[in-house]
């Protein structure tokens, strides 16, 4: 019962603490790539020790190793298992499916997501091949609409989409400052990045780490996106094609706040930071690797 | 859901072009000049189009004769509403340069803006 209280205590930490602490860490926004690798080891933390402090709660006579062979052999994956009856008891069955269904939703709702992902994307791409007009000068779609917007559509089928309006607004190096940052969000397939934290939100609604992990990871691929764009463009020009942009797409009424990340990165943009120390760094990709073995070593040890 | 085929979006912009119903047969000629085409592959596009809801299509002597059901604007009002609405697709569809703000946060972007000159140009 000990290990089950020691999972449960680490998943709440895990759950709710850490992520708290994490959204709010200096060094986040000066090493984006780092943050957002935190950020899916603490999903991924969580969903172990979630699991395995269930098994333990429902199960606490059993050590687990017997407990994995026999969720294995369940399955019919294993032969050999040491489960000695054909048909488990009902305590058992139930002993194996919480905890299998525990790590079964966050994937459940990765397929669904990336399904409705794709048809919506499906969707807009069908409606820009009606109305879009390519032009290959910028490599991008170009629509014809006064609100300043651009964007991309990620995927196999991947577009630039950039409005009139926002041609209009936004000078030659501008533009191509945009279309960089723009182009970077496809190269480095953030969407995936938001897939994963959205079928983890919506798996586990509710939780802190859940809506900081979802939150920030949007924000992280934003600022990595610009230090891409930065790579080749001026500080400045970047910082007003954001101000360009984002004045145009000011809705007549407001509709609740969701332009404070612009800000935070606005400021980012401007105001160069040194990248952390090489110690801060190295020590986050260690707690991130270490952290989803430790409730293994918890649930498995003397 | 199929994608939308380019020869699907060249007959729509032909007749958007046109402003006037046409037949099968007057996209085919326009499209003749630039590349051959069978008239039989236009015409099951252009029925196809009609099956989906885009065109219209009403018998003039012997030929059908089509017509957009919607202009142009308003594929992209739809385009651009999916694009910047308050309710946006699910995650990982569109990823957007800046998020829409209010105007208040808007100014505070500019001012932002404007201090980082001023401080640059002094």
């Amino acid at each position: 019962m000990t290990t089950a209280a020691v999972l449960v205590g680490y998943a709440v930490v895990v759950g709710a603490l850490v992520p708290s602490l994490l959204s709010r860490a200096a060094w986040a926004h000066r090493a984006p790539v780092l943050a957002v690798f935190a950020w899916q080891g603490l999903m991924v933390t969580f969903v172990f020790t979630a699991t395995l402090a269930v098994y333990h709660l429902l199960l606490a006579d059993h050590h687990v190793h017997g407990g994995l062979v026999g969720l294995l052999s369940a399955c019919g994956l294993a032969v050999g298992a040491p489960w000695a009856g054909p048909v488990p008891s009902l305590p058992q069955a139930l002993a194996l499916a919480t905890p299998a269904a525990i790590v079964l939703l966050p994937l459940g709702w990765l397929v669904a997501c990336s399904w409705r992902a794709r048809r919506a994307r499906q969707r807009h791409l069908d409606l820009l091949t009606l109305v879009g007009d390519p032009t290959p000068e910028y490599g991008a779609t170009v629509v014809d609409h006064t609100t300043p917007a651009v964007y991309c559509l990620p995927g196999r089928h991947c577009r630039v989409v950039i409005t009139r309006g926002a041609l209009d607004a936004l000078s030659e190096e501008q533009l191509w400052a945009v279309l960089a940052h723009e182009r970077a969000h496809i190269d480095g397939r953030h969407h995936l990045l938001h897939l994963l934290a959205d079928a983890f939100s919506r798996a586990f609604p509710g939780l802190p780490l859940a809506r900081h992990a979802k939150e920030q990871t949007a924000l992280l691929v934003e600022m990595i996106a610009d230090d891409r764009a930065l790579r080749l463009h001026p500080r400045e020009t970047l910082a007003t094609a954001m101000c360009e942009v984002a004045a145009g797409r000011v809705p007549p009424v407001a509709l609740g706040a969701g332009g404070a990340g612009a800000l935070v990165r606005l400021r980012r943009v401007l105001t160069p930071q040194p990248r952390p120390h090489r110690a801060t760094s190295l020590g986050v990709v260690a707690a991130t690797v270490v952290a989803p073995l430790l409730p293994l070593v918890v649930a498995c040890g003397p | 859901m199929r994608q939308l085929g380019e020869l699907e979006a060249e007959i729509m912009h032909r007749l958007w072009a046109w402003g006037r119903p046409a037949t099968a047969r007057d996209v085919l000629t326009d499209i003749n000049k630039q590349r051959p085409l069978a008239y039989s592959t236009v015409k099951t596009v252009a029925d196809i189009l009609h099956h989906k809801g885009m065109l219209e299509r009403h018998k003039e002597g012997r030929a059908w004769v089509y017509e957009p059901t919607c202009t142009r604007q308003q594929y992209t009002a739809a385009l651009m509403q999916q694009a910047l609405g308050s309710n946006p697709d699910p995650a990982g569809t569109l990823v957007s340069f800046v998020e829409r703000m209010t105007p208040d946060e808007a100014d505070a972007l500019r001012s932002a803006l404007r201090a980082v000159k001023r401080r640059s140009e002094a």
